[in-house]
């Protein structure tokens, strides 16, 4: 079975100025991957590349199986497209508004009334059915704008920044739309907002200046995890405990510790019951710990590290 | 085609809700009610031959105001963006709007027919020419709107859109002028671009095949090339 996305070696002239430098990935059905990158970075070039918009300089994507431009109404068929800043027709109704759209992808009668009907109720639009998209203020704008991506039920949904302008409640209730259509849905959200994607998404890509740093920024996640741990115990005893137990790649003091409590990071192939391994070990060696707890992977952190090393690099 | 009707629909709602086509309505029959009026006082024939030229040279100075919001206006607002990235073709899209903008030509055209009943009525006019004049500016109608709507494919600015389209038109109204001083073949080859020579047999009664196919080339050429332009990005 083909992913549902593929995208190889893309690359996007906007005349003299390469917006998209020979990107490639893989998109697997059913994943949420989000699209991270600062402003400008390419996020939504590749998006439009993604649904049809634009046509890629050169190299190939593929949605669904279908080449996004030799096979570009399939594609469409195949993905929905929620822009960015959310561009509604403003002479439309809201339900007049969805119900094009539902005609436009093809839903008819009693099946495009359905859908309308099912994505208004999703996106809390029930009653905003008789207003002008024109006079919506932003938030409504752009939940009009999903709730349209939702019709026709696609395959791959392209998000583009799609709680900007959103107040919190709205973010948490988009970000528990998005989530519930893990598994069913392949979902790809681009975002400039870091807690955001890392809170949606399944799966994390950088882009930088056009260039994808990485396809799986929180891959490290899966592969190794960090504790950490504060212990009262001369430090070479504390190390070559924990370094005995099963799965312990490394031990490293943490330099914040003062000379009572010491405090460590652990690196290990997670396990459900190593955090419980290490303190039966530490305190069967009358060791006196204070804390042991996961440190959580920080994007943000593997964010700044690739950005400042592509930048390096580029120096 | 998929989703043309759909789209049509949605074209003709904008148009008829829009201020431009009430405008243009007011203003087309505003003038050409004093043109008619005026002619008949004057000449006191039963012939619109006059009303044909003068609808002529208004459709050259309205067209770009129903064309040039087209695609220009969906390009700003980005709403282009939602139409082209969903399953309808660039070829539904642009049929759409131009069968839509043919339908306000329809609507002037029908609403001028009104002349000729009032001659019909007055007098005995000889339809021939009644109805190649209208004929005529049925199929300059439609060479004018896809020209417009190519300009609107071009440019996300409606003001230019429309200075583009009237700068054509006019350019290709007053070909012919100069198009006489150039050295043979030039000259003819310049002259038969003009409008005016090719809608002129049209108003006096003459239905040349060249003419028909002169103004339904225009308007194939044109829809492809914004075709083109909207599937090229």
């Amino acid at each position: 079975m083909s992913p549902a996305v593929l995208a190889q070696h893309v690359t996007k002239w906007y005349g003299p100025r390469r917006a998209v430098n020979d990107v490639s990935f893989a998109v697997e059905h059913g994943e949420i991957v989000g699209l991270l990158g600062p402003n400008g970075s390419g996020k939504s070039t590749i998006f439009r590349m993604l649904t049809g918009y634009l046509v890629p300089t050169s190299g190939s994507i593929e949605v669904d199986g279908h080449d996004v431009v030799a096979d570009s109404l399939a594609v469409r068929r195949a993905i929905s497209y929620v822009p960015e800043d959310a561009p509604l027709y403003d002479h439309m109704r809201v339900g007049e508004f969805l119900h094009f759209m539902a005609s436009v992808k093809g839903l008819r009668g009693a099946a495009a009334r359905a859908s309308v009907d099912a994505a208004a109720e999703r996106l809390d639009l029930t009653r905003a059915m008789t207003l002008l998209t024109g006079k919506l203020s932003r938030g409504f704008r752009q939940r009009v704008s999903i709730a349209q991506a939702l019709l026709g039920d696609p395959k791959v949904l392209v998000l583009d920044e799609p709680t900007s302008g959103l107040d919190p409640h709205q973010v948490i209730a988009i970000r528990d739309l998005v989530q519930s259509l893990a598994g069913s849905r392949t979902v790809l959200i681009a975002s400039h907002i870091l807690p955001e994607i890392e809170k949606i998404a399944s799966r994390v890509m950088i882009l930088l200046d056009g260039t994808l740093l990485t396809a799986d920024a929180l891959k490290d996640k899966t592969e190794a995890v960090t504790l950490r741990l504060s212990a009262g115990a001369p430090q070479d005893a504390i190390r070559r405990i924990v370094l005995q137990i099963a799965g312990v790649r490394g031990v490293a003091i943490d330099s914040d510790g003062n000379a009572r409590i010491a405090h460590y990071l652990i690196r290990a192939e997670p396990r459900p019951s190593l955090a419980a391994d290490i303190l039966a070990a530490l305190v069967g060696a009358e060791v006196a710990v204070s804390e042991l707890t996961e440190c959580r992977p920080d994007l943000e952190r593997v964010f700044l590290d690739l950005t400042r090393r592509s930048s390096g690099v580029a120096a | 085609m998929r989703g043309f009707a759909v789209l049509l629909l949605k074209e003709e709602r904008a148009l008829f809700s829009s201020p431009i086509a009430y405008a243009v309505m007011t203003v087309f029959l505003l003038i050409m009610g004093y043109s008619f009026t005026l002619t008949l006082f004057i000449s006191h024939q039963p012939s619109m031959v006059h009303v044909f030229f003068q609808m002529f040279v208004l459709f050259m100075l309205t067209t770009p105001l129903i064309t040039m919001r087209l695609l220009a206006e969906e390009r700003k607002l980005r709403t282009l963006e939602v139409l082209l990235t969903s399953p309808v073709s660039e070829a539904a899209i642009v049929l759409a709007k131009f069968a839509a903008s043919m339908s306000l030509i329809a609507v002037l055209l029908l609403l001028s027919g009104s002349y000729a009943v009032v001659l019909a009525y007055f007098g005995d006019p000889d339809f021939g020419p009644i109805y190649s004049g209208y004929l005529g500016l049925l199929l300059f109608g439609s060479a004018l709107v896809g020209t417009g709507l190519l300009s609107s494919a071009l440019t996300a600015n409606q003001v230019i859109a429309a200075l583009i389209s009237l700068s054509v038109f006019l350019m290709l109204w007053i070909i012919d002028n100069f198009g006489w001083l150039l050295p043979s073949p030039a000259d003819t080859l310049v002259v038969n671009l003009s409008l005016a020579v090719h809608f002129r047999p049209f108003a006096v009664g003459s239905v040349y095949l060249s003419d028909v196919g002169f103004f339904l080339s225009v308007t194939l050429l044109t829809l492809l090339l914004t075709v083109r332009a909207l599937a090229r990005r």
